[in-house]
């Protein structure tokens, strides 16, 4: 076992903590305090992030750009969250999409739409899944019944494909210029047998986005609705076989970037927050004082510190484990445990940070904004179904 | 005899005070703009109704012109409203209270007639308790079963000068205080005393300031008082000079309303949670169907049950003192004891309310997350729960502080 980084893992993970502090820590808690959900984003530091490669870091360097392994970005998603989670997030996104992009598009597919994304600082990349009326059941289709889940229908015509239906809680629909679009293309046959994933641009014709969702925690993060009203999309973007999408399963090939990276991202992205709230914490119990001695000095306050500093260096060690089985393909559960676990971590860590704060009368808005950002995850990587779903695939 | 049959008073109580919530705060409570944790506005309006109904003087005596309820009732009335409102049932059950200690018990006949009446007579007119000041650190925690105070002294001075008392100083974290027509306030009055002023709210000199509700873990209103050459009448001092008439020893056994008001956030997290379980079709079925949400209803059920027990026989205890002294109940700050419970227990079950919710719960246009961070308050509402421990871990090894003066004349 080695754990040493390379100089250019150290050198990614280097110039994403100078971003980080420098230009994400100065305007996290005031994005986070804007009470327009729309408001919160910055282009800004979104450009300037893009510029030092964290827009694009993911995309092959055969396809221009800078083909960085899982561990660099797993480096990289830590610092920038230590910052901002939801900015990080931001950024991660495209890396999520432009894996997928990789994975699975065609050469000529990849012309058409890394080339743009490459190019421009203020293209970013989504994906469409949830629905009203489908969120649970798109993670975890029910056997055989082709009611559940989503219900964006496609239909052919001609060398067009017509979209009608809606989405929701779609992260970056009111700034994404693409996104992966699954719909249905056979409503008679289960989930995974009869959907087709699409690239929709943001320029399609009947395509729209609705509402941007006001959300307690990740506020910069933006999650729309998105709206398709007679929406028409070439066949050229069809991605992959027709009624093919097979919903983030690997049996279409090496799907690891689009889908196991997805729970590395979170993971990775907690321990970030919990980097941060573990340094709160203790820099408050090292400069507070109560009855004349600075905090540290107590024992209820050092087994807080304690707990907070092992379950942090445990998801560290988890995190960086999966990030290296991803980049020698080992696949297995451990993605989706790691997920499952840095709920846990980011909520408990986060909450004894706020709670060492408020036992010292201090009333501090990051740690609050750490506990918000936090509860985030029970929804995307610690729900019943989200624990479930690893462990059917620890039973394949 | 411990007995949990409700009396058909209290009954009749809880099912107007329901209906109360049903029909005049809920369907205020749940519009966007009280959604918004951060910047919500006080329904002046619904305060208004609850105290024509009775609800501001709760716990005063009837003789006093109140309904006189006992602590459980009180307790079961503050339930009712958190569940449509936490700051509606903060404000009247601060003021409840404090009606009863203050007209009840502490205030001379002279006092009673002066204050009484305009209290009575006017729907808004609040009472407050002005006890904290800025950066007074009033912790136990280093000073965990040992001899030294943790009480420094009270930094708000009242000076005789000939027929009147003269203020100086600054309380904050009032709770009540932008509503209060009254003040009870604690002063530091000489060497090695503390006493109560009663100062009417246009005392000159006074000024009132509300805080940022964000900025604090507080439901309801509370404000800074600043005190500047501030004149009262002699005779407003409050019970005996050099005794803090409401402070007094604390036993950690005080009536455990604001326990009454976090569960009250717990039960409308659960009723939601229950009720949308019972709705929404995932995986085939309504997903109360599935094990998985099933047990977390039941967890969720659980946790509330038995943190209703734990504030029940508080607020029993407080109702019949003699259960201490004939051994009936435990010699332990049983309010403390459920304060920790509580107030951990309904956080744990306002998460997984919302979690059932999937993302809906985090959406500030949901009330699920309003429900998680109004526990979250209650969490980290008054003396921490670390701190709470500690005391009780004091009163478990039976330990008794020297008295104050005692440890100041051992320095």
């Amino acid at each position: 076992m080695d754990f040493t980084l390379s100089n250019e893992q150290r050198s990614w993970q280097m110039t994403a903590r100078k971003f980080a502090e420098e230009e994400i820590r100065p305007i996290s808690v005031e994005r986070d305090e804007i009470s327009d959900p729309r408001e919160t984003f910055d282009w800004e530091i979104i450009k300037k992030g893009s510029r030092l490669g964290f827009r694009t870091m993911a995309v092959p360097k055969e396809w221009g750009g800078h083909g960085t392994d899982f561990v660099t970005q797993a480096l990289v998603m830590t610092e920038l969250a230590k910052a901002d989670s939801a900015i990080s997030k931001t950024f991660s996104q495209c890396w999520k999409w432009s894996h997928l992009i990789a994975a699975t598009c065609t050469d000529e597919q990849k012309r058409r739409f890394l080339q743009p994304f490459l190019e421009d600082d203020t293209y970013l990349l989504g994906k469409g899944i949830s629905e009203p009326s489908a969120g649970s059941d798109n993670r975890l289709p029910p056997a055989d019944d082709p009611k559940a889940g989503l219900k964006l229908r496609a239909e052919r015509h001609g060398d067009e494909w017509i979209l009608n239906g809606e989405k929701c809680f779609i992260a970056n629909a009111s700034v994404g210029k693409l996104f992966f679009i699954d719909a249905r293309t056979d409503p008679n046959v289960p989930l995974k047998q009869g959907t087709t994933m699409f690239l929709v641009p943001r320029d399609t014709p009947g395509f729209r986005i609705g509402k941007v969702f006001n959300k307690s925690g990740w506020r910069f993060y933006q999650n729309g609705e998105m709206i398709f009203e007679n929406a028409r999309v070439p066949h050229a973007n069809v991605v992959g076989p027709v009624n093919g999408s097979d919903m983030k399963t690997q049996q279409a090939g090496d799907r690891t970037g689009g889908d196991l990276f997805g729970d590395l991202e979170l993971a990775a992205n907690a321990l970030g927050v919990c980097d941060d709230a573990c340094g709160m914490a203790l820099r408050l119990a090292r400069t507070k004082k109560q009855g004349g001695r600075l905090l540290f000095e107590q024992q209820v306050v050092q087994l807080k510190l304690n707990r907070m500093h092992l379950l942090t260096e445990a998801l560290r060690s988890f995190v960086m484990r999966v990030a290296w089985e991803h980049d020698h393909k080992l696949h297995s559960a451990n993605p989706g445990l790691c997920m499952n676990f840095s709920t846990d971590v980011i909520q408990e860590v986060s909450e004894l940070n706020l709670e060492l704060h408020a036992d010292a009368g201090v009333m501090e808005p990051r740690a609050d904004k750490l506990v918000r950002d936090a509860i985030i995850w029970s929804h995307l990587a610690g729900d019943s179904v989200q624990r479930m779903k690893t462990t059917r695939r620890l039973a394949k | 005899m411990y007995n949990l049959q409700l009396s058909p008073e209290q009954l009749e109580i809880r099912d107007t005070v329901r209906d109360f919530v049903t029909e005049e705060v809920k369907p205020l409570a749940l519009r966007p703009e009280r959604l918004e944790a951060r910047t919500r506005p006080l329904l002046s309006d619904v305060l208004d109704k609850a105290s024509q109904l009775g609800l501001r003087t709760l716990a005063l005596s009837e003789d006093a012109g109140g309904a006189g309820v006992d602590t459980l009732t009180s307790c079961i009335v503050t339930e009712e409203l958190a569940l449509g409102d936490p700051d509606v049932a903060a404000v009247l059950a601060r003021t409840s209270t404090l009606a009863h200690a203050l007209f009840d018990r502490l205030m001379t006949p002279e006092q009673t007639a002066r204050f009484l009446p305009p209290f009575l007579a006017d729907d808004r007119y609040h009472l407050a308790l002005a006890q904290l000041e800025p950066d007074r650190d009033a912790a136990l925690g280093i000073h965990y079963h040992r001899p030294e105070t943790s009480e420094a002294d009270v930094k708000t001075t009242a000076v005789r000068a000939g027929d009147a008392w003269v203020i100086n100083g600054v309380k904050d974290r009032v709770a009540n205080a932008p509503l209060a027509g009254l003040f009870a306030v604690e002063v530091n009055s000489g060497p090695g005393g503390t006493s109560m002023l009663l100062v009417p709210r246009d005392a000159a000199g006074l000024s009132v300031r509300e805080s940022d509700h964000s900025r604090h873990f507080h439901h309801g209103v509370c404000g800074e008082l600043v005190f500047t050459d501030c004149q009262v009448p002699a005779e407003n001092l409050l019970g005996p000079e050099r005794e803090d008439a409401l402070g007094g020893a604390d036993a950690g056994r005080d009536a455990p309303l604001d326990q009454a008001l976090n569960l009250g956030i717990g039960r409308a997290a659960y009723e939601a949670a229950l009720a949308y379980a019972q709705l929404r079709v995932q995986g085939g079925r309504r997903i109360i169907e599935h094990q998985a949400i099933g047990t977390k209803l039941a967890e969720i059920a659980v946790r509330l049950e038995v943190a209703r027990t734990v504030i029940w026989q508080a607020a029993w205890a407080c109702d019949h003192p003699e259960a201490f002294a004939d051994r009936s109940l435990p010699d332990l700050p049983l309010t403390r004891i459920a304060k920790v419970y509580a107030s951990e227990a309904i956080y744990h079950a306002t998460k997984d309310a919302a979690e059932c919710f999937g993302a809906m719960g985090v959406m500030r246009d949901m009330p699920l997350q309003k429900y998680v961070h109004d526990a979250l308050v209650c969490l980290h509402a008054g003396a921490s729960n670390s701190d709470a421990k500690l005391r009780i871990a004091e009163a478990l090894a039976g330990y008794r502080r020297p008295a104050r003066s005692a440890a100041l004349a051992a320095e």
